[in-house]
């Protein structure tokens, strides 16, 4: 009887042994397919020798041609844009995410539930009907084309609360015992939030940050409806994906490389250094809707 | 309550119609230089849209502009890149926050009338334009009998690049020994045939046409085109030549580093081209191709650049950029492009220059003229349907009725235009035997409730016929037999649509 | 994360016994017939299943006629309750002090009067600003709203400058916007003036019962505590409701306008109300150009958007979950490392990421060429965005290049919390791996994961970055095009009514009504799911 048991228990470790070694080269495999992209970017960005699209990865010469270009054209105005987008978008569409979410997972008012199903029923609207409008608005406002900066912060902040749904789920795991404990002690709704549920949410509240910070970054349709026919008030996307259009393609696609090189490390990096918080927020709050 | 309500309403709208008044006075009133003549000094705040490459020379031109123009002109210019092909959509997108100035594609020209993008010019501009630039130029930016841009280009046609090494000097006259040339050295033909601008070219080289007509308000009236015929199934076969060879990229940029060894395309890419074959570099008109024995020259577009303004409030600014846009359109400016970036100019004193005889894009593209169309207003969704028939012809099995069902369906797809929209449908023409015509072209009429008057006065003689109909159709049409000049002169016609009376109005 | 009770997946494996179809359907139907809880036990998963979406179709009708009897409920209740509201303002009015009448005009003046100053000067300056506005503006713009403006531009010739300028008059755009947004304001307008005789109502009552009045200091403080809630949606609503409901009720009355590039409103035509006409359109079998219908072009791209969305969540869901369970497997070393490669693909931006690689595809790309070229595998470029079935798969098999990362995950953090002695008790039983799969991961994913899904899904029915990055629609589809546009095999809806906008046309009226559908479309799968989805789940059972 001992003796079987230990003979199936090695038949495990063997069957365990190859299907590892299979599961490794199928990771490897992985890892290669999602990071070619990524070093090909890299590669053709130093490359001198054409501008165009070439049947080879590794340039013949290498340089930073390519990046004094873009250093020279007007690259640099429109990442400070996004740039200023991001950060203010970090930093308003969270107080608002936050808001929104922690009353709605927090608080029990009349409304709550009807309110809840309308903004639902909101978000089935294609978003992109609304650009027309909006755009509009933003024209009304003089908030367009140079001044872009400020009228893309102000729609990407105003419509954000829509986006509640996983910082509530992340609040709803919070025991509201707690709560209820400082409540007894008198403590008011506004001294709960700041000294009882902030310290426990960080991973969600840099979960948000990071996400409100990532997406200015590939905002590109109505970013170039805003900002339309002014250089000074495109962002990246807006700025380089003119570059890989027929007529400028080229001549600018090695330039594209590079500017993709420049917008993707800052992100990447911020990114990967706070990759455990995402995670968190990710999983603590996406699934439960 | 109610009373009070409606007090405060009224009250309200007294007030915003009094603003309103106001507002409409301010945007004309610019102190009195009307009276004074063509008195334009003065500083002008001018927002310019012009292709990246160009941005930089604009500029300089615009400070050569300020320091030799005679009226005491400062113009104070902002020059944006954005590409010819953007300008069209971004206009028509919001008009006000639109450029002053921009450079554009002839094909977006009615678009940008109809949308009230572009401002008319003023006879002396426009006789001024007429003189000085060739004729496919001017006939790019007129609609109806007005002008509505500056031509900038006369170059906007493409040609064949070719690579000497693969594709010999004697074989480029003939589309089926560059075929085989290509595909043997295992070579790409990059040809943008899945793009109307470009396989229209075999229609054109068979004898086949296609016009659109506008009014002078940049509508469409009709179309006249003929590829669903004969010569068209002709045109067709030489489009499936290139289509289903192995060879065929449907490209236009310059991939002779991405393996191809001719490349269909115009004059904006012989930098980069040059670059690519160094010494194999070849440019030359486009090829004949055959078909059951006989040989076809293949056709092309020539197309124009424009120089756009955008309508103005005020007439001295709107005067001022007027005589801005003359002189970057004027013969140093074109020619000073053409250095920079080999834009073939429209100017007949800057075409007559040594420098663009002597270059060979513009030689190819001369040469090639001989068998170019220029390109006339398009109704914006002619691309579409008409790209569509080389589709068709790709995926079909390659015969003749298969073709010829490509054809039939991109005709009626053309004619479906006109059905669309409401406003046609239920609009009345008047068509007839009327300026000699033999009841071909329908003419606008006009509505004032259910009277219906023609656009225009026309000339008649006695005993010239026409009808009212709607819709372009004969199942409404007035009076039930035709009407009959009794009388000849020149009268409007007038029709009541309610009882289907006829009349004429004397002019 | 607490676990359900009574939906212990392993337990959900007894019903193995396969049935015949006809069994099968007539038990459902007996169900459907008449309900009982033993019938419905008795039913196999799969029966359940086939239930629950039978009976949600089943009573539609029944919930069709049911709305319409309710609507005549509705209103007769809304009129008695309308009533109501008149009888108590006039009851206020007649019964109320000098002060309470006072505030009938001059809002705010009863609690200001009364002491409480901050709420009264709130009222007051929001009555002012009101009529300000209605005075300056707003009549105007309620006056246009039913023609959307009598006059457009005209133009004049100057002889002396030998120039024409353009006067521009009545903006059908904005008369339309500032015409909704004069209502929205009236509406508000009416609800805090029925607030203000309310409170003085009850003012009125307190004072009479003895009570004192919330102070000044009691608001604010009530502010951060029990109607903090109300501070802290203040904001976001306001957002919301300016940037989102006001440019959605914008959009759904274009809908019935002939809005497009030639009635654009301002520079050329103004537009007008069409009534129904559009929709008229887009639903009519008739042939609008000389390709097939609008209609029939709709249900073409529909169908691939539906297609679209289903494989795109649901590769990315079980290539995703499978990634993560390799990757978490016992055993297996450098798990970090594996997370961080996959990861980075969620953080680089998609405009590059997508646009380098739908380049990289192309007939002339880096791919292509390499093959052909380098390695002469091929002699002709493969098709990845020329023929129709390669590109609708390549656009399938770089979304899950796109969404494996995110998914894996989700996923991780869920397959953790899988409580371990399942999967021991389920080895004693002596299930091997495939088995444990089946029947426990899986049901517990999709238990956790259900309304993910269906986000996802609606989500991907409407990912416009994807396709209009990789693709832009690409190919051509020769028969849906035509005088209605051009229209691609790889087009989604929300792509189409992109093109729609941009295109030749701009026929916003038309891209107004598709949206329409798209969201009736959305709702639609929602609703049906919401129905038959197991784990609806109650929010409070995850506190």
């Amino acid at each position: 009887m001992s003796k079987m048991k230990k003979q199936h228990h090695m038949g495990l470790r063997a069957l365990n042994r190859v299907s590892n070694s299979a599961i490794y080269t199928l990771l490897v495999i992985i890892s290669i397919i999602w990071l070619i992209p990524f070093v090909f970017i890299l590669l053709q960005s130093f490359r001198v020798e054409n501008t165009y699209q070439v049947g080879y990865v590794i340039p013949h010469q290498w340089g930073f041609d390519n990046y004094i270009k873009l250093w020279n054209s007007d690259f640099k105005r429109w990442y400070l844009n996004t740039f200023i987008i991001a950060l203010a978008a970090a930093v308003f569409q969270t107080i608002i995410v936050l808001c929104m979410s922690y009353t709605l997972s927090r608080f029990r008012f009349r409304m709550r539930n009807s309110l809840m199903r309308f903004m639902l029923i909101l978000g089935m609207f294609p978003g992109m009907l609304t650009m027309i409008i909006l755009y509009r608005v933003l024209a009304d406002l003089g908030l367009t084309q140079a001044n872009a900066v400020p009228g893309l912060i102000l729609v990407s902040v105003a419509s954000s609360g829509m986006g509640y749904y996983v910082s509530k789920g992340f609040f709803d795991t919070i025991p509201k015992s707690l709560d209820e404990a400082a409540r007894v002690d008198g403590a008011t709704r506004l001294q709960v939030l700041t000294k009882i549920i902030l310290p426990l949410s960080k991973p969600i509240v840099i979960y948000t940050i990071l996400t409100a910070f990532m997406g200015p970054w590939g905002d590109y349709v109505f970013a170039r409806y805003v900002a339309f026919g002014t250089s000074a008030g495109y962002n990246v996307a807006v700025g380089m994906y003119s570059w890989l259009t027929n007529d400028q393609i080229d001549t600018m696609y090695t330039t594209f490389c590079a500017g993709g090189v420049i917008v993707a490390l800052p992100v990447t990096i911020l990114f990967l250094c706070l990759q455990k918080y995402y995670v968190e927020g990710v999983t603590g709050g996406a699934v439960k809707g | 309550m109610k009373k009070l309500l409606a007090i405060i309403l009224a009250l309200a709208m007294m007030l915003t119609l009094a603003a309103c008044g106001d507002d409409a006075n301010a945007g004309g009133g610019s102190d009195g230089a009307d009276d004074a003549g063509a008195d334009l000094a003065g500083t002008y705040d001018v927002v310019i849209w012009a292709p990246e490459a160009a941005v930089d020379l604009t500029k300089s031109q615009v400070a050569d502009f300020n320091s030799s123009n005679e009226y005491g002109i400062t113009i104070n210019a902002t020059v944006e890149p954005v590409s010819e092909a953007d300008a069209a959509t971004n206009m028509i997108t919001d008009v006000q926050a639109g450029g002053d100035l921009f450079f554009f594609a002839q094909d977006q020209l009615s678009r940008m009338i109809q949308a009230g993008a572009v401002s008319k010019l003023g006879s002396a501009a426009a006789t001024y334009a007429k003189e000085n630039n060739n004729a496919a130029s001017i006939l790019a930016a007129q609609s109806g009998n007005d002008l509505y841009a500056y031509p900038l280009t006369a170059d906007n046609g493409y040609f064949m690049y070719y690579d000497k090494s693969v594709v010999p000097d004697s074989d480029v006259d003939s589309l089926e020994a560059i075929i085989a040339d290509c595909e043997a050295a295992g070579k790409n033909i990059s040809y943008e045939l899945e793009n109307a601008w470009y396989s229209a070219g075999f229609f054109f080289g068979v004898g086949c046409h296609s016009d659109w007509v506008t009014d002078n308000d940049g509508n469409f009236i009709s179309i006249d085109d003929d590829f669903n015929s004969d010569k068209g199934l002709i045109a067709a076969k030489g489009i499936q030549k290139v289509v289903t060879s192995k060879s065929y990229v449907n490209s236009s940029t310059a991939d002779f580093a991405s393996g191809s060894a001719v490349v269909v395309t115009g004059t904006w890419n012989y930098a980069t081209i040059k670059d690519q074959l160094g010494d194999n570099f070849g440019v030359t008109d486009l090829p004949s191709f055959e078909v059951d024995g006989q040989s076809y020259h293949i056709g092309s577009y020539s197309g124009c650049k424009l120089l756009g303004v955008k309508p103005q409030t005020d007439a001295t600014k709107g005067a001022a950029i007027a005589r801005l846009a003359q002189y970057l359109t004027g013969k140093d400016c074109q020619l000073a492009r053409f250095t920079s970036f080999g834009w073939g100019p429209s100017n007949k004193d800057a075409l007559a220059d040594p420098a663009v005889v002597a270059d060979p894009t513009l030689a190819a593209l001369n040469e090639q003229g001989n068998y170019a169309v220029p390109q006339p207003n398009i109704h914006g969704s002619w691309w579409d349907i008409a790209k569509v028939i080389t589709t068709d012809i790709k995926d079909s099995d390659g015969s003749d009725d298969a073709l010829k069902a490509a054809l039939a369906k991109y005709e009626e797809s053309i004619q479906a235009v006109f059905t669309m929209s409401d406003d046609v449908k239920n609009a009345f023409t008047v068509i007839g035997s009327i300026n000699g015509d033999g009841w071909t072209l329908d003419l606008p009429m006009t509505a004032d409730g259910d009277v219906w008057t023609s656009n225009e006065a026309y000339t008649m003689d006695a005993g010239v016929e026409f009808k009212c109909r709607q819709g372009k159709s004969w199942d409404v049409a007035y009076p039930a037999d035709n009407f009959v000049v009794d009388t000849a002169g020149t009268y409007y016609i007038q029709l009541n649509a309610a009882t289907g009376e006829v009349s004429l109005i004397p002019a | 994360m607490k676990r359900q009770n009574g939906t212990d997946p392993a337990k959900s494996s007894v019903q193995r016994k396969h049935k015949s179809p006809k069994r099968f359907f007539a038990e459902i139907g007996m169900l459907l017939k008449e309900y009982t809880d033993q019938g419905y036990l008795r039913l196999s998963k799969l029966q359940k299943f086939f239930y629950k979406i039978l009976a949600f179709f089943s009573k539609i009708p029944a919930a069709i006629v049911g709305f319409f009897k309710n609507i005549g409920r509705y209103i007769k209740n809304g009129a008695v309750s309308l009533v109501n509201e008149f009888k108590d303002i006039g009851r206020t009015f007649a019964q109320g002090d000098w002060k309470t009448k006072t505030s009938f005009f001059v809002m705010g003046f009863g609690n200001i009067a009364r002491g409480q100053v901050l709420r009264g000067l709130l009222f007051l300056l929001f009555e002012i600003v009101f009529i300000v506005y209605m005075i300056t503006a707003g009549g105007y713009w309620l006056s246009m709203l039913p023609s959307l403006g009598k006059q457009g531009p005209t133009q004049a010739y100057n002889e002396i400058l030998d120039t024409y300028t353009t006067t521009y008059n009545d903006n059908s755009f904005k008369i339309l916007l500032y015409g909704v947004l004069t209502i929205f304001f009236i509406v508000a307008f009416i609800y805090t003036w029925r607030l203000n005789v309310k409170q003085n109502k009850l003012a009125e009552q307190f004072l009479k019962s003895g009570k004192k009045l919330s102070s000044d200091k009691d608001d604010l403080r009530s502010m951060v505590d029990e109607n903090f809630y109300k501070t802290l949606l203040a904001l976001p609503l306001t957002g919301i409701l300016v940037f989102t409901v006001m440019p959605i009720v914008f959009m759904i009355l274009v809908a019935f306008t002939n809005y497009d590039g030639a009635h654009n409103g301002f520079s050329n035509n103004l537009f007008t109300w069409v009534g129904l006409d559009n929709f008229n359109t887009l639903l009519s079998w008739q042939s609008a150009g000389g390709g097939q219908s609008y209609s029939a072009t709709f249900g073409e791209i529909l169908a691939w958007t539906l297609i679209w969305a289903f494989l795109a969540t649901f590769t990315n869901y079980f290539l995703g979950m499978f990634v993560a369970m390799m990757i978490n497997k016992k055993g297996i070393r450098l798990k970090k490392m594996w997370r961080t490669i996959l990861v980075m693909t969620v953080a680089i931006p998609q405009f590059i990421s997508l646009l380098y690689v739908s380049k990289m595809f192309a007939r002339n790309g880096l791919i292509n060429l390499t093959l052909k070229d380098t390695l002469h595998w091929i002699s002709q470029p493969l098709p990845f965005w020329e023929d129709p079935t390669w590109a609708r798969v390549s656009v399938i098999l770089i979304n899950v290049w796109i969404g494996i990362p995110y998914l894996m995950l989700i996923t991780t953090g869920i397959l953790m919390n899988i409580p371990a002695d399942l999967y021991e008790s389920a080895r004693i039983d002596g299930a091997n791996a495939w088995q444990q799969y089946t029947k426990i991961t899986l049901p517990y994913m999709l238990f956790i994961t259900g309304p993910y899904l269906l986000t996802s899904f609606t989500g991907n029915m409407n990912n416009f970055n994807v396709i209009y990055l990789l693709t832009g629609g690409a190919p051509t589809n020769s028969a849906a095009s035509g005088a209605a546009g051009s229209v691609g095999y790889t087009d989604l809806l929300i792509t189409w009514l992109f093109k729609i906008t941009t295109g030749a046309e701009s026929q916003y009226y038309l891209a107004s009504v598709v949206g329409i559908m798209v969201f009736v479309v959305v709702a639609l799968i929602s609703l049906v799911v919401y129905n038959v989805l197991p784990s609806i789940k109650n929010e409070e059972d995850f506190q």
